[in-house]
């Protein structure tokens, strides 16, 4: 290992143990230590201390042990996802890009990989090459999370994006956070009565109906609808109504009920 | 053989996990995502075989089998149109039970206890709404696998006695010190078998849990052991993801959020969901559960920026604020390995210098019967009525005890440096809590009352 990075490393490390204070850091800094001082040049080792740092925002330290794993292993997998996460976080995202490309040229199918990649070409304003890896990595999930779904539609222009989303849908449910995006594009593509039918739906698959009702009324007075929406605010206010005692008198639903009043009956 | 001996034989066959004779389980059964009438269970066998769960009413007559599709070693079985409240015996194994006959009927009936000839009993969850007597476990930070960890447990065995834990919930840092699917093996599967096979788990994702998984992609070891509702299969919104979910048990609504891994903007999906749930539930109680803390003062210091990397700071202003608005009544955490319990408290999201009793404090009893008084709250969604923050994050092990932490937050009425885990029974519009130390003793208690 050349000198330089030896002492690098030393310097950085003792920096580094002084601002770590946490009991657990340290445990966990503790057995890779023993590690590294059991196998000194197992590059890997290297590579997980780098990352505990770089979990804990200590950057210098991080890139000391990501530097000297590049000295023992150029060619190791983990490194070039690594030292792009790092560039990541520390807002460096076009040198991020460039080892997140090294790191998904060695493994096609790391998904954590090309996640970060994207994330640099969304930082990058290269939304078309974040929303191709984007699109890679949720074919291959087998149950993508919504985070990653709402990222990738945000990328896409609306209609494409509505498209995307009811795909999505389609495979892994009706996620609520995936339908209000949907909402949003329904609306922002002038589809309002697909809009209204996913409220309709919303409202009677909820224990409470009564606040998707009342979207439903606001929606339609959006669009100039106003006998419809009254209707839909009556039927909200139904709903409220019909609640049990013990909810219906609850200090939100009592103001749920004085907002609803009036625009049941725009002239009281 | 005599005939008696054959007769013997014959009934603790027909009542054994129908493994082959070659087969191991080496893992659970374990029970997940419990709802009225559905259930799954997992197990782990030594080698590739069928995955069959035979069950029924009795225990000498278990008629009804599922099986999943395919040959494998980690066993995902889900029963369905099951009876709310009821319970089942079941037993697993690659080829169904084979029907009962006279002699087994006679012979099984007369049998030992269940675990000991591999048939096992669940109680289902009741129907969702109406109250029923609910007792709840709570681990937070348990997974340590040392004497520690099986003190905590075994006290609480003894506490619970023959009252059944209808579920259990676990806080993160389920097992140390990476998540690994070894680490899980000793730290919860070989600590726990009894309860895992009786009761379901619900567990919340910790710092070392996400050692070897992510929640973005849904994979790694934590993801591919639980089961968990993403569609709100067992009640509340659906989460689309295993990060975060909601479920109901009886009058209980409970929320699991992820406090590491996803993102916790404001504008976050998350929050996004977690508001919607909140909006939609019209149970009595709301109980959230997640990692980190928002206040502590423990091997964890929530007033440090860079402790946990913000994450206690983010739960604490971005997250703590929509849990009080949708009048959640008690918030679970571990990460700092003590014990801390608040106050009836709503409002107080800065640093502990901000603190205001007079501001943030609701109720100045310490909720108890025995005590100044137990915390009373009106039924139905009350905004910011108040909630109970604890931080039992010590299952496994407390903080050093020559270098003990701090412990001085003021927005706690009791700080303990202490192993334990916490103990909630709700009975319709009264939820009384317990945390019990490793050495058997109640080390703090209170009550809270809707009216």
């Amino acid at each position: 290992m050349p000198r330089r990075a030896i002492f690098t490393l030393c310097c950085t490390l003792l920096g580094a143990a002084s601002a770590s204070a946490h009991p657990e850091i340290e445990a966990a800094l503790g057995r890779l230590n023993a590690r590294i001082a059991a196998a000194p040049t197992e590059a890997g080792a290297y590579i997980e201390r780098g990352e505990l740092y770089t979990r804990h925002e200590e950057w210098t330290a991080a890139e000391a042990n990501f530097l000297v794993a590049a000295e023992l292993a150029p060619a190791h997998p983990r490194l070039d996802r690594a030292r792009g996460a790092l560039a990541l976080a520390r807002g460096e995202p076009a040198s991020a890009r460039q080892m997140l490309d090294r790191a998904v040229a060695v493994s096609p199918t790391d998904h954590e990989a090309r996640v970060l990649r994207a994330r640099a070409a969304a930082a990058l304003g290269d939304t078309a090459a974040a929303a191709r890896d984007l699109a890679v990595v949720l074919d291959a999930l087998p149950s993508p999370p919504p985070e990653l779904i709402l990222f990738h539609v945000g990328l896409l222009p609306p209609a494409a994006a509505l498209v995307q989303l009811e795909a999505m849908m389609a495979r892994v449910g009706p996620a609520l956070v995936l339908q209000l995006r949907a909402l949003e594009f329904e609306e922002a593509t002038g589809r309002v009565d697909a809009a209204l039918h996913r409220l309709g739906t919303l409202a009677t698959q909820s224990e409470r109906p009564e606040t998707w009702i009342r979207r439903r009324g606001d929606l339609l007075s959006r669009h100039g609808r106003a006998a419809e929406a009254r209707l839909a605010y009556a039927a909200a206010l139904a709903a409220a109504l019909a609640l049990p005692d013990w909810l219906r008198t609850s200090p939100d639903t009592r103001q749920f009920i004085a907002e609803l009043r009036p625009l049941v009956n725009p002239s009281t | 053989m005599n005939t008696r001996l054959l007769l013997f034989a014959l009934a603790v066959f027909a009542a054994a996990p129908a493994t082959d004779a070659a087969t191991t389980i080496l893992r659970g059964p374990y029970l997940q995502s419990a709802t009225p009438t559905s259930l799954v269970i997992r197990w782990r066998t030594d080698t590739t075989e069928a995955s069959v769960v035979s069950y029924g009413l009795e225990r000498n007559a278990l008629t009804s089998n599922t099986k999943a599709e395919g040959i494998t070693a980690e066993h995902v079985v889900q029963l369905t149109n099951l009876k709310p409240g009821t319970r089942y015996h079941y037993t697993v194994g690659p080829v169904a039970v084979p029907p009962p006959t006279p002699a087994t009927e006679k012979k099984s009936a007369a049998a030992d206890a269940p675990p000991k000839n591999g048939v096992f009993s669940f109680v289902t969850p009741p129907v969702v709404g109406p109250a029923k007597p609910t007792r709840i476990w709570v681990l937070g930070d348990p997974g340590t696998k040392g004497k520690t960890q099986e003190a905590v447990r075994d006290v609480y065995y003894t506490f619970t006695g023959k009252k059944e834990t209808d579920l259990w919930l676990m806080l993160g840092d389920n097992a140390y010190p990476d998540g690994t699917d070894a680490d899980y093996q000793k730290a919860v599967f070989e600590m726990y078998p009894q309860t895992l096979r009786t009761a379901p788990l619900w567990p919340a994702l910790g710092n070392h849990d996400a050692k070897s998984a992510n929640s973005i992609t849904q994979s790694g070891v934590y993801y591919d052991i639980f089961t968990l509702p993403t569609r709100a299969q067992a009640g509340g919104v659906m989460s689309g993801t295993e990060a975060y979910y909601s479920f109901d048990y009886a009058n209980i609504h409970f929320i699991c959020l992820d406090s590491h891994d996803s993102d916790r903007s404001a504008g976050g999906a998350m929050m996004q969901w977690l508001k919607a749930d909140l909006a939609a539930t019209q149970r009595d109680w709301i109980v959230a559960y997640f990692h980190h803390p928002t206040y502590t003062k423990g091997t964890h210091d929530s007033d440090k920026d860079s402790d946990s990397a913000g994450r206690m700071n983010d739960m604490r202003a971005i997250f703590l604020p929509v849990l009080e608005a949708g009048g959640v009544d008690l918030i679970l955490t571990g990460h700092s390995h003590v014990y801390e319990r608040s106050w009836l408290l709503d409002g107080h999201y800065g640093k502990s210098d901000t603190f205001a009793a007079a501001q943030h404090v609701k109720q100045t009893q310490d909720g108890r019967a025995d005590g100044t008084g137990v915390y009373k709250k009106r039924r139905g969604r009350i905004p910011n009525a108040g909630e109970i923050s604890v931080v039992t994050g010590s299952a496994g092990h407390a903080g050093s005890a020559t270098k003990p932490p701090p412990l001085n937050h003021p927005a706690f009425f009791i700080s303990l440096n202490e192993p334990g885990s916490f103990v909630i029974d709700v009975d319709g519009l009264k939820l009384d809590a317990v945390f019990l130390n490793d050495k058997g003793a109640k080390r703090d208690w209170f009550t809270i009352v809707k009216e």
